[in-house]
C-alpha cells in the first residue's frame, strides 16, 4: 500500500485490532445526548450515592487510599521501610502494613526509576493530606506482603503467573518489581481520570489533573521498561498482558485495560505503551471498579486484596467494589 | 547504606529535584483555595480583555453562534495536535495528515519540511508508530467533537532547517551554524519529540480547569493522560540511551532549560536528570515539590510554539500563527511579566 494518507484515514480501523469493542465516546456523550450521557457517567462513578452527595473531600480521600498503597509499596521496595508514622494518622481506623522488603536492584536505571517514583508517591500522600487537613483519612490496613497468601500472590495467581501454592515476590528482582508496579500504575491513571470530573473546586481539579499526569508518566516508565526488557525476555510481555487481562476481567465487561505486547498498526509493528480507547483517550474507572481491582474481586465487597479491612472514607459508598456483572 | 539512610537520600533527592518550586499551598491552598480559581481564570481573563469587538456588519446577516470558551480551548488544543500528528506522521510514514483531516474554519495552511525517519532501533520505530497513531486519533477526536467549529490546520514548519534548528540553536543543542535535523536519526527524532511532549501535558493541564462542559473535561483529562504517557515514554527512552551516550541527556536538559526560559520566570520544566547526594539520578517525571505536573497558560504554550519570549501572533513552528476563533487564544505573551 503506497497511499499513506489513506493509511492514516484508515487509522481507526487499524486501531480496531488493538482496541476493538471500545465504548464509543461520541455515541455516549456527544451531540444531543451530551448532557444526559455525562450525568449518567457521573452517577455511575458512585452508583450507591448520588453524584451530588460525593464531596471533593470524599474524592480526594478516595485518592489518598491509593496513594498510601503506592507510596508504601515503593518505599519498601527502595528502602526496606515504610512511610514515617507522622504521615499515617487521620480520620477512620489506622491500619498496619504487611510489609515488603527492599528490592536487590541489579539494573541501576530501574533503581533510579524506583527512587523517583517513590519520591513522587510520597509527595502525593503529603499533598493530599495537607489539602484535606483534618479531613484526611488515616492509612488503612495494607497487604504488601510477598508470601503465598499475600495480595500480590493472589493477584499473580489470578493472572496465571504462578501456581496454586506459589508466592509472587514483587521485591525479588528488577523484573518482579516492575510487574508489581505495573499492577498499580495504570489503575491510578484510570482512577484519577474517573474522579477528576467529580471535583467541583477548580484548584483541586487542576491538582488532580497534575497527579493524573504524573501517574501516567509513571505508568509509561514502567511499561516502556517492561517492553524493552521484554524484547530479550518475552515472558515479561506475557506476564504484563496477563495482569492487564486480570484487571480487565475483575472490573466488568467494559474494556478499559491493555497489555504491552506489540500490535499491528497500518501494516507495521507498533508498541502498545499507552492504553487508550479508539479516540486516543485514556480509560477511566469508577470508584467501584477501582475497588474491584484493589480488593481483587469481581463482586460487591467492602474489603479484600491489598486492603484487608477496606479503604477508609467518610463516604462509605466510596469504599466498596461493585458487582461487576452489572457493568 | 542502611534503610534509613536510603529513605533520607530519597527525601533529599526529592528536595534537590524540586528546590525553588512554587508551593501549591502558598499560591492556592488553605484559606485561599477558593481564590485559587482566580489565578487560573486570570490567564484567560487577560485574554478575554483583549477579545476584539466584532466589527459592525453593514447588513443584518445571520449571526454565527459565538464560539464558546470550551470551543476556543479545544481549538487551541487542536492546533497542538495538528503539529504533533504532522511531525509523527511524517517521521513514520513520510506523509502528513489526509486532506480531509485538515479543513476547517480560519485559513488552512501548509505543512513544510517533514520527512520519514530511517529508524535503526526497531523499538524506537515501534514507539513512533504508536505515538503517530495516537496523535492522529487526537486530531480526529477533537475535530469530531468540535464539528463545524473545528479550525483548519494552520501553517506548520516542521522542517529541519526551520523551527527545529531554531529551537535547537536557542537551546544550545547545536551551534549557530549547524542544522538540527529531527529526522536524521533515532536520537534526533527522540529529541524532536521531546521538544513537544511535555509541553502538551502542561497545555492540557493548564486548560483543564477552564473547561466548563464535564464531558469535554473528561475527554481532555483522557488526552492529558495520553500525552503524559507519551512524554514518559520519550523521556524513559532518552534516559536509557543517555546512560551510554550522555550527550543525549545533556541535549534534553538544554531543551528543557530553553523551554523554561521562553515561558517566563516560573519554573515549569525539568530535564532528565538531577544531582542528589553526589549522584546523578533519573528525573523522568517533571513535577513540582508536591509531585504534581506543571501547568502552562495559553500564552506560555505559544511562547514555546512560537519560539519567542515576547508577545507575538506567529513564529517558530507556526509561521502564520495558530488558528482560533478568538485571537487571544493565538498569542504568546510578554514573558517578562510572568
Amino acid at each position: 500500500m503506497n497511499d499513506t494518507s489513506q493509511q492514516l484515514v484508515d487509522a481507526l480501523d487499524a486501531r480496531a485490532e488493538r482496541r476493538n469493542s471500545r465504548r464509543d465516546f461520541f455515541r455516549n456523550a456527544l451531540g444531543a445526548a451530551a448532557v444526559a450521557g455525562m450525568g449518567m457517567s457521573a452517577l455511575g462513578w458512585s452508583s450507591s450515592a448520588a453524584a451530588a452527595d460525593v464531596t471533593d473531600a470524599d474524592v480526594l480521600n478516595f485518592a489518598l487510599n491509593l496513594e498510601y498503597l503506592e507510596a508504601q509499596f515503593y518505599a519498601y521496595a527502595t528502602t526496606g521501610a515504610g512511610l514515617p508514622q507522622s504521615m499515617l494518622g487521620g480520620q477512620g481506623t489506622q491500619g498496619q502494613v504487611t510489609p515488603g522488603h527492599a528490592v536487590p536492584f541489579s539494573d541501576p536505571a530501574v533503581r533510579s526509576y524506583a527512587m523517583e517514583i517513590a519520591g513522587d508517591e510520597l509527595a502525593h500522600v503529603n499533598f493530599l493530606r495537607t489539602a484535606l487537613g483534618s479531613a484526611a483519612i488515616a492509612m488503612p490496613a495494607l497487604d504488601l506482603g510477598y508470601g503465598p497468601n499475600s495480595a500480590f500472590s493472589v493477584a499473580a495467581r489470578a493472572a496465571g503467573l504462578i501456581g496454586a501454592n506459589q508466592a509472587f515476590d514483587p521485591y525479588a528482582n528488577d523484573e518482579n518489581f516492575l510487574l508489581g508496579a505495573f499492577i498499580f500504575e495504570d489503575v491510578g491513571v484510570t482512577a484519577y481520570h474517573g474522579g477528576a470530573t467529580l471535583l467541583t473546586n477548580k484548584t483541586y481539579l487542576e491538582a488532580a489533573a497534575g497527579i493524573l499526569a504524573v501517574e501516567a508518566y509513571h505508568a509509561a516508565i514502567v511499561r516502556t521498561t517492561l517492553y524493552a526488557k521484554g524484547m530479550d525476555t518475552a515472558s515479561l510481555l506475557t506476564a504484563a498482558d496477563a495482569i492487564s487481562n486480570a484487571r480487565d476481567s475483575l472490573d466488568g465487561a467494559s474494556d478499559d485495560d491493555q497489555g504491552i505486547s506489540p500490535v499491528s498498526v497500518n501494516g507495521g509493528t507498533a508498541s502498545n505503551i499507552v492504553p487508550l480507547d479508539s479516540n486516543g483517550l485514556a480509560y477511566e474507572r469508577t470508584s467501584q471498579q477501582v475497588h474491584n481491582i484493589a480488593y481483587l474481586t469481581p463482586d460487591a465487597a467492602s474489603k479484600g486484596g491489598f486492603f484487608p479491612n477496606g479503604t477508609n472514607n467518610p463516604n462509605s459508598a466510596l469504599t466498596v467494589s461493585g458487582d461487576s456483572s452489572t457493568y | 547504606m542502611t534503610n534509613d539512610d536510603t529513605m533520607i537520600a530519597m527525601l533529599e533527592r526529592q528536595a534537590a529535584r524540586r528546590r525553588d518550586r512554587r508551593s501549591f499551598f502558598r499560591v492556592a491552598g488553605s484559606a485561599a483555595v477558593a481564590a485559587g480559581g482566580l489565578s487560573l481564570l486570570t490567564a484567560c481573563n487577560g485574554n478575554d480583555g483583549t477579545t476584539p469587538v466584532p466589527a459592525p456588519s453593514p447588513t443584518p446577516t445571520p449571526t454565527a453562534t459565538p464560539a464558546s470558551t470550551d470551543q476556543k480551548i479545544l481549538n487551541f488544543a487542536l492546533n497542538l495536535e495538528y503539529l504533533e500528528a504532522s511531525f509523527y506522521a511524517y517521521a513514520v510514514y513520510g506523509e502528513g495528515l489526509s486532506s480531509g483531516n485538515m479543513m476547517g474554519t480560519g485559513t488552512q495552511g501548509t505543512v513544510t519540511g517533514g520527512r520519514q525517519v530511517n529508524f535503526t532501533d526497531p523499538l524506537v520505530a515501534q514507539y513512533a508508530r504508536e505515538i503517530a497513531q495516537d496523535e492522529v486519533e487526537h486530531v480526529n477526536f477533537l475535530r469530531a467533537a468540535l464539528g463545524s467549529a473545528a479550525v483548519a490546520i494552520p501553517s506548520i514548519d516542521i522542517s529541519a532547517s526551520g523551527a527545529f534548528t531554531a529551537a535547537a540553536r536557542a537551546a544550545g543543542v547545536v551551534d549557530a551554524n549547524t542544522t538540527f535535523d529531527p529526522y536524521a536519526s533515532d536520537e534526533n527524532f527522540l529529541l524532536g519529540a521531546y521538544i513537544f511532549e511535555d509541553v502538551g501535558v502542561t497545555a492540557y493541564k493548564g486548560a483543564a480547569p477552564l473547561i466548563t462542559n464535564a464531558t469535554y473535561l473528561d475527554a481532555a483529562a483522557g488526552i492529558l493522560a495520553a500525552e503524559a504517557y507519551h512524554a514518559g515514554l520519550v523521556r524513559t527512552v532518552l534516559y536509557r540511551k543517555g546512560i551510554d551516550a550522555s550527550a543525549l541527556i545533556t541535549a534534553a536538559n538544554k531543551i528543557s532549560d530553553a523551554r523554561d526560559s521562553l515561558d517566563g520566570a516560573s519554573d515549569d520544566d525539568q530535564g532528565l536528570t538531577i544531582m542528589a547526594n553526589g549522584q546523578t539520578m533519573a528525573n523522568i517525571v517533571p513535577t513540582d515539590s508536591n509531585g504534581i505536573a506543571f501547568s502552562r497558560t495559553v500564552e506560555q504554550v505559544h511562547n514555546i510554539a512560537y519560539l519567542t519570549a515576547n508577545a507575538a501572533s506567529k513564529g517558530g513552528f507556526f509561521p502564520n500563527g495558530t488558528n482560533n476563533p478568538d485571537p487571544a487564544f493565538t498569542m504568546s505573551g510578554d514573558s517578562s511579566t510572568y
